[in-house]
């Protein structure tokens, strides 16, 4: 054998030594990849609506409407610590509603919804702003648009006896439809003025009432949140 | 005058089945087999659309709103829910903000005896109500695992018809052989015929109080 050859192979091994040792390295990122799905939809709702968490915030048990079969949906009572600011407290039940859902059969909201902004003005209309993804991944069908809607309502009534209705936007804009067929260009109806309910019951007593709205407005076109 | 729409069309596939099926297609179809059934027993039909074309919600709304004796029919395949059940669905106002300054607003900008576009089905809530009661009480006979009771929610089709109208929904694109879904066509076909022939526009006479004056 020449040294040549022997020079070759020796090069040769070495390569596939370190071959071998990056497919390794990179069979290891692939697995850690499948882990942690995670879409380019969820980046940015980690990015843009980081955990809504304030000083106000006290442990107490929320009523979060998810589906109960085809037609309709049921609450349930999920321990959350809930600020006495009603519209960081909306973003609270609405995150909790889009990323907690008990299973993939009583999901309302696609994953990938990201509320981008709440604001809850004077005369107690809310306005929800989500991200193109409620309107693009919510399927496409009167029955799947009402339950999708249905459990917004449902958890905003319960949580937020501020707020007398209910206003969705997407991406800034108000729409014809959610996904072709459900009005988004008028109201839903929450609490009227005089029939608003009780908020969720404080687990643990607060030092102050559990929810209360500020003496005066954030701003003069009321509370919001981005 | 029945007016059928068959919902979406052109672009607007609305729900998609995995098996390739779109609801603009099957809608059609079903509304072709409505159509004929409609007339063959006595009632004069048409439909908003009969291709592939797809006319805008207000061009819809126009066919139905050029009749004083229109009832307006939107059929749509779902893609949720079970297999073979069918949903009537009437429409639903909220009150919008500032209702009162609204209404004065409009009172002087539209006319006396003319409807505002936007509100047009709201006079007729109640008619609308009592068809889509009577569809479901057919659909719950004849497609096993449909609602008892109809509902009422803010279906886009439905606001601008200055008529009785009604939505009906079938369940669903995600079957995997077509020729399931249009099997549904004919007994769909019945119980609208069913509900056409007892529905009554016009809300039952009040019986005047007991003493009253004739």
């Amino acid at each position: 054998m020449t040294r040549n050859l022997k020079i070759t192979i020796a090069i040769l091994a070495v390569a596939v030594i370190i071959g071998l040792l990056s497919l390794r390295g990179l069979s290891k990122r692939i697995e850690r990849l499948q882990e942690n799905p995670s879409s380019e939809e969820q980046a940015r709702r980690e990015l843009l609506a980081p955990k809504v968490s304030t000083s106000t915030d006290v442990l107490s048990r929320a009523k979060i409407y998810w589906a109960a079969g085809a037609d309709s949906t049921t609450p349930t009572e999920v321990e959350l610590a809930l600020s006495a600011d009603p519209v960081k407290r909306a973003r609270q039940v609405i995150d909790t509603l889009v990323s907690e859902a008990p299973s993939p059969e009583q999901r309302t909201l696609p994953e990938d919804t990201t509320l981008l902004g709440f604001y809850l003005l004077p005369d107690g209309t809310a306005v929800a702003d989500f991200s193109d993804s409620l309107s693009s991944e919510t399927p496409s069908g009167i029955l799947s648009e009402r339950l999708a809607v249905d459990s917004l309502v449902e958890t905003l009534k319960g949580n937020l006896p501020a707020a007398h209705r209910l206003k969705i936007l997407i991406h800034g804009q108000e729409v014809d439809t959610l996904a072709g067929h459900v009005d988004l260009t008028g109201f839903f109806d929450l609490n009227p003025p005089a029939a608003a309910p009780a908020a969720a019951e404080p687990v643990v007593a607060p030092a102050s009432p559990a929810l209360a709205l500020p003496k005066t407005p954030a701003s003069p076109g009321g509370h919001s949140s981005r | 005058m029945i007016v059928i729409n068959p919902a979406h069309g052109g672009t607007d596939t609305g729900a998609r089945g995995e098996n390739g099926l779109t609801e603009k297609e099957q809608v059609l179809i079903l509304a072709r087999m409505l159509r004929s059934d409609l007339e063959r027993n006595g009632f004069h039909a048409i439909m908003t659309r009969n291709d592939d074309s797809n006319p805008s919600y207000e061009d819809r709304s126009a066919v139905a709103n050029a009749y004083r004796d229109a009832i307006y029919i939107t059929l749509h395949v779902a893609s949720t829910g079970k297999f073979g059940t069918v949903r009537a669905y009437s429409y639903q106002i909220a009150t919008p903000p500032g209702a009162v300054e609204d209404e004065t607003v409009s009172a002087t900008r539209v006319p006396a005896g003319l409807v505002p576009w936007e509100r047009a089905q709201q006079s007729h809530l109640d008619a609308s109500k009592r068809l889509a009661d009577l569809l479901q009480s057919q659909f719950v006979i004849k497609f096993s695992g449909s609602p008892q009771s109809s509902s009422q929610f803010a279906v886009r089709d439905l606001r601008s018809v200055n008529a009785p109208a009604v939505a009906i929904e079938v369940s669903s694109v995600a079957v995997p052989d077509p020729n399931s879904l249009l099997a549904l066509g004919s007994p769909l076909s019945l119980a609208v015929v069913r509900s056409l022939q007892l529905f009554r526009p016009a809300a039952p006479a009040v019986p005047p109080p007991a003493g009253g004056q004739p």
